[in-house]
């Protein structure tokens, strides 16, 4: 099976070939428009069939990568080798990859049924995203790896400006291309590195022999941070996160596909693949780490005050992708830590990506289940929703096993690997007090991530029932329920043979007893601290939007922080994202008006002047010379006898004094 | 045997009063009149030489000369004439239009 991978991306590439020249043919046209979505969801199946099938053979088999090659390019001191590279970490996207797109295109049939020949569009979009995604995750170079990058990349600012009539919408989708074009271009300064030190990109070659990394740590050093770079932009880290929330103007469903369960991921996916190259620099793991630690704190604090229900979401997103580079970067530098022996394991390594499969699924969920909420009730403000429990009591149970999931309640998906992940922190911590402070971040972030999420879910489903909404169709509740299923038994991966760490992990591994593994996680500190702060978070948001006798009526909920001095200006620096957005912009026109203004100077001072002097004194030497044209004639021929005489004197007499003839 | 030095002084003469002719007059049939001696001026050196260095190629653009001289004096009395139409005058000073 390994070897039909290539056809992983073709399916999907294929159907978007193949919806866009049927889409544009205008005898098909019209009837091509109900089908173009189940030609997409056939393509997005055959794929997701493919990639689950071959993820099986990579997990069962033994667990070296396996490479399949074919010479792209050569020149005269090197070659390209595109082809497919397959470990358990590429297995493990594609199975997150394969089961997400295919739900969300489902879903998509039901979600998108209003929006007429929109769809073609949509769907081809939707099915080339797919297509390079899973391109990018079986790429066996990290040339090739750029390029579905990229590629990735337009499809999701396609896909956010999907309504482009919107000028919000638009203007979102800019920013998000933009944005994330800042972190592609230290990739790219990254790769440029790399080739320049090693000769080579590809992923085989790079990571063969640990001696010769070790040899070049400085050039690793800006290379590995570079690459981040291009993680910090595509995962939407801190400071280039600004561009996600605003990616919510796009459809729900690409949210949940693009912005929450795939895309985003392909940054932390980007640093675990350069993990060979990471653990041979410290400083690059510690950054990480620091990055996702701080980036999961600031935006789940953000997250606690949005109204808007996908920019809650969007927060959570960025504030979870933040626990999985935390987690990557503390593996890696517990690696390094310990000399990177044959015996050196990077525990956060296989936390970050359990959380990252945890992840894809409980807010792929939360994601499509605001959108069947948002196509129930036209609105994205959770202000004016509230009392959906009783009309939408599918989508409020599925959403809800989500947020038990993310908030991280025993025995629920996220508890394991956010669990994973705290401890893994707290064990470098007792070395680097940096971790210890990140730790605690981590833990607080882990209790507004129960506090966000509850609230999100009382302000939508709890509170006099409102009747007008109606249950979504079945064709978009399927999706939830098999999701749902998956964000409750998902987390129990941990337990599946070796456990997880059997088949994604780096370093050392050794043999896992389950059940004192289980035992372990039962009563060790940590657990019992993280549970805490979880359960807190979940009963203090309840305390406040549910049973809270301050409330009144469903829009004056938890009104008193926005009352009360403190609380209030705390809650307004969050809603204005820290004024971070605001700092951008200003930033931005601020070094755009010294450019112009510079620009305009030069205009006016060397180019127009140079063309304006010569002009000046051109008319000024014309004024002068123009009073010998006198008009009269006789001037005229006077001057031209004149001038005869001149020439004749020259020529005979003052050139011979001079001593020259003729 | 007339000296060429003769010939020389005459004709620089000749085209001396032409050239104060064309300076000094503002009728444009007096200018005309002396481009013409000036043009005379240029013929009798012409012919002067032609002799002095026997060679025929003188008499022979003399010829030429006379030949333009008269074409050039047909075309310059047809634009004094429909100069005179329109102006009213053939007085130089008064065909001013173009100065600034």
């Amino acid at each position: 099976m390994l070897e039909q991978a290539w056809l992983i991306p073709t399916f999907p590439i294929a159907a978007f070939l193949l919806i866009i020249a049927c889409g544009r043919f205008e005898p098909l046209r019209s009837k091509f428009v109900a089908s173009g979505s189940w030609l997409a969801l056939l393509g997005v199946g055959m794929s997701s069939a493919v990639s689950l099938l071959v993820a099986w053979e990579v997990f069962t088999g033994d667990h070296s990568p396996y490479e399949d090659t074919w010479t792209w390019f050569e020149g005269t001191t090197f070659s390209f080798e595109g082809g497919i590279y397959l470990d358990g970490l590429a297995a493990l996207l594609l199975v997150v990859v394969g089961i997400v797109s295919f739900l969300v295109v489902m879903f998509s049939i039901g979600y998108m049924a209003e929006e007429g020949e929109r769809r073609i569009r949509y769907y081809a979009e939707i099915c080339l995203f797919v297509g390079v995604m899973h391109g990018l995750i079986i790429a066996n170079s990290f040339l090739l790896l750029f390029i579905f990058w990229e590629l990735v990349g337009l499809c999701s600012y396609l896909l956010i400006g999907f309504w482009y009539e919107k000028p919000s919408a638009a203007s979102a989708a800019k920013k998000a291309f933009l944005v994330t074009r800042v972190g592609d271009v230290f990739l790219l300064f990254g790769l440029v590195i790399l080739f320049s030190t090693f000769g080579t990109l590809r992923y085989s070659e790079l990571f063969a022999d640990p001696a010769v990394l070790a040899e070049h740590a400085t050039e690793l050093k800006w290379a590995t941070l570079c690459i981040f770079g291009g993680a910090v932009g595509k995962s939407a880290q801190f400071p280039l996160h600004v561009w996600l929330p605003d990616a919510m103007e796009g459809p729900s469903t690409v949210s949940a596909l693009i912005h929450a369960a795939t895309m985003v991921k392909a940054g932390v996916f980007l640093v675990a693949r350069a993990y060979p190259l990471i653990v041979h620099s410290p400083d690059t793991a510690l950054y990480i780490a620091i990055t996702g630690g701080f980036t999961a704190f600031i935006a789940a604090s953000m997250a606690l005050v949005m109204y808007d229900i996908k920019r809650v979401l969007a927060y959570s997103t960025i504030s979870q992708l933040g626990y999985m580079f935390l987690a990557l970067g503390t593996g890696a530098w517990a690696f390094a830590h310990a000399g990177g022996d044959a015996y050196a394991e990077a525990h956060g390594y296989t936390a970050g990506m359990f959380h990252l499969l945890n992840h894809a699924f409980f807010k792929a969920l939360l994601f499509l289940g605001a959108g069947a909420v948002i196509h129930s009730v036209h609105t994205q403000d959770m202000r004016e929703m509230g009392g959906l429990r009783k009309t939408m009591p599918f989508t409020s149970t599925a959403m809800g096993l989500a947020v038990l999931s993310i908030a991280g309640v025993p025995f629920f998906s996220g508890f394991w690997s956010k669990d994973e992940i705290l401890a893994a922190v707290r064990h470098n911590g007792e070395v680097e007090p940096i971790f210890a402070v990140l730790w605690m971040m981590a833990l607080a972030t882990a209790g507004m991530t129960a506090f966000y999420m509850t609230r999100l879910w009382m302000m939508t489903f709890t509170g006099p029932t409102n009747d007008k909404a109606h249950e979504a169709p079945a064709v978009m509740t399927v999706p939830l329920g098999i999701l749902g299923v998956l964000a409750v038994v998902s987390g129990f991966a941990i337990f599946i043979g070796d456990g997880f760490a059997g088949y994604v992990h780096y370093g050392y591994h050794a043999h896992q007893d389950n059940w004192a593994l289980l035992d372990h996680i039962l009563t060790a500190s940590g657990t019992h601290l993280s549970v805490a702060a979880a359960l807190s978070g979940i009963v203090l948001a309840s305390l406040l939007y549910y049973w809270s006798p301050l409330q009144t009526k469903r829009p004056d909920r938890a009104r008193f922080i926005l009352e009360n001095q403190p609380t209030a200006i705390l809650h307004h620096f969050l809603s204005e994202r820290l004024y971070m957005a605001r700092l951008f912009d200003w930033f931005g026109l601020r070094c755009w008006d010294v450019i112009a203004a510079a620009c305009n100077r030069f205009d006016l001072l060397i180019v127009d002047g140079i063309v304006n002097s010569i002009a000046d004194y051109s008319i000024r030497a014309g004024e002068r010379i123009r009073r010998l044209h006198t008009g009269f004639t006789g001037h005229y021929a006077a001057y031209s006898l004149g001038g005869l005489g001149a020439l004749v004197i020259m020529l005979r007499v003052v050139l011979p004094l001079i001593g020259w003839s003729p | 045997m007339i000296p060429l030095l003769h010939y020389v002084l005459f004709s620089s003469t000749l085209l001396l009063i032409g050239g104060y002719g064309v300076v000094r007059n503002r009728n444009a049939i007096v200018v005309l009149m002396s481009i013409e001696i000036m043009l005379t001026a240029a013929n009798i050196n012409f012919v002067a030489f032609a002799e002095f260095w026997h060679d025929m190629g003188g008499q022979v653009f003399a010829l030429f000369v006379i030949a333009i001289a008269a074409a050039e004096v047909a075309i310059g009395l047809a634009i004094l004439l429909s100069l005179y139409k329109q102006r009213d005058t053939i007085e130089l000073d008064m065909l001013d239009l173009l100065r600034w």
